[in-house]
Order: C-alpha cells, then sequence, then structure tokens
C-alpha cells in the first residue's frame, strides 16, 4: 500500500504526541501511584451498621497507628454520613466509602476527587486536598428521586489547624454533626 | 495560478513543504503544550489520586 511520505510524517508527529501523553500518565501510574481508584473489597451492604468498619460510632475522619488519616463514609439516599467533616490540607487522606442501598458517585468540585460508590463493594481511594476551603461532596450518580440533593460537606482547613477528632466510644451517640 | 509557466510549476512542485511543515508544528506544539498545561497546571496541582 502507497502512503504518500507528508502522510507518513503526518502520522509520525500524531503517534508522538500520543505517546508522549501515554509515556507520561504510564510514568505517574507506575512511579508515582497516580492513577484512576481501583479497589476491590466486598462487603454486605444491608448490614453495615453491625460492621465493624463502617458502624455507626466508626464513621468520620479517624487518625490511624500510623499517623493515616482515613476518612469513612456511609452514602444512602439521599445524603453522605457524617454530614460535615473537617480534614487537613497537604496531607494524604484515605477515603473509603459504601452503599447501604443502590449505585452512588461521589464528586468534589474543584479537586480529583471522584469515583463510584457501588453496593456491595468499598470504594477507597487516596488524595491529597491542596486548597482549604468549604467544599461540597456531591453524588454525580443518578440514584433516585432525591439525588440533586444529596451532598454534605468537607471543610478543608490548613495542616497548622487541624486536630484529630476524638475517637467516640459510646454506642449510639454519634451526632453526625 | 495557470498563469505560471512549467518551470514555475515544477519548482513548486518539488521544492519543500514548508506551509505543511509548518502547521504540522504549530498544531502539534499546541495540542502537547496544552494537554501538558492541563496535566501538570490543573490536574495534579488539584491533588493526585491513587
Amino acid at each position: 500500500m502507497h502512503i504518500d511520505p507528508l502522510e507518513k510524517k503526518w502520522a509520525y508527529v500524531a503517534l508522538g504526541i500520543a505517546g508522549l501523553f501515554v509515556g507520561i500518565i504510564m510514568i505517574n501510574a507506575l512511579f508515582h501511584g497516580i492513577h484512576a481508584p481501583s479497589n476491590v473489597e466486598t462487603i454486605d451492604s444491608a448490614s453495615l451498621h453491625l460492621s465493624e468498619e463502617f458502624n455507626e460510632d466508626n464513621l468520620g475522619v479517624q487518625v490511624e497507628n500510623k499517623g493515616k488519616v482515613t476518612v469513612r463514609m456511609v452514602a444512602g439516599r439521599y445524603g453522605f454520613f457524617p454530614k460535615h467533616i473537617t480534614v487537613p490540607a497537604d496531607t494524604p487522606l484515605t477515603f473509603r466509602w459504601v452503599s447501604m442501598d443502590v449505585l452512588h458517585g461521589v464528586h468534589m468540585p474543584m479537586t480529583n476527587l471522584s469515583t463510584m460508590i457501588v453496593p456491595g463493594y468499598v470504594s477507597e481511594l487516596t488524595t491529597t486536598l491542596p486548597k482549604p476551603g468549604e467544599y461540597p461532596l456531591l453524588c454525580n450518580e443518578y440514584c433516585g428521586m432525591g439525588h440533586d440533593h444529596m451532598w454534605s460537606n468537607i471543610s478543608v482547613v490548613a495542616k497548622e489547624h487541624w486536630s484529630a477528632p476524638e475517637k467516640t466510644s459510646s454506642k449510639g451517640d454519634a451526632t453526625h454533626e | 495560478m495557470n498563469e505560471l509557466s512549467e518551470e514555475e510549476r515544477q519548482k513548486i512542485i518539488h521544492s519543500a513543504p514548508v506551509g505543511t511543515w509548518a502547521l504540522t508544528l504549530i498544531v502539534g506544539l499546541s495540542m502537547a503544550a496544552a494537554w501538558l498545561f492541563l496535566y501538570y497546571g490543573v490536574f495534579l496541582p488539584r491533588g493526585a489520586i491513587g
């Protein structure tokens, strides 16, 4: 098949550009861990309240033993619980979401925080929120008639102004502020 | 163009396609620069996802 030399050169330029983009994405994925959220971990959506990790008193922001900040939230029609959390800026945060009913999504505008929350699975992602401020957390998968009212708030505060919340030990006393 | 002599026509046909190369470079570099700006200037500063 004859291909005009100029067309070949155009093709090389286009392939070179595509190769550059794919190369940058691959390097960041392989060496810096920057990639789309992927976590395969199952959970029984019908008994979240009985699970150790996602029972009512265990939701919200927690600092694990090694200083790792973990946020656990439950998504359900039509809200994210807890309704408001405060997290530190410029700190690696691990978010873990589960759905108590149907398919939901979560999106934090002006950040890269976005993933699906599939019933029966734990959605997990790690990110850093660089800019302090008040952000909404929105559902971005249609989940029913109240979908457009499904949101909660995240306050991102400067690292030096943030203090780890005290862990509640009393059962059934969580305020879900 | 009909007023070109055969000699002028041959000269154009056999000369290097400077305009095409200029267009290739402008489009290619613009596209790469726009993508790099979005990736390094917008996407990564918003907090990498892992």
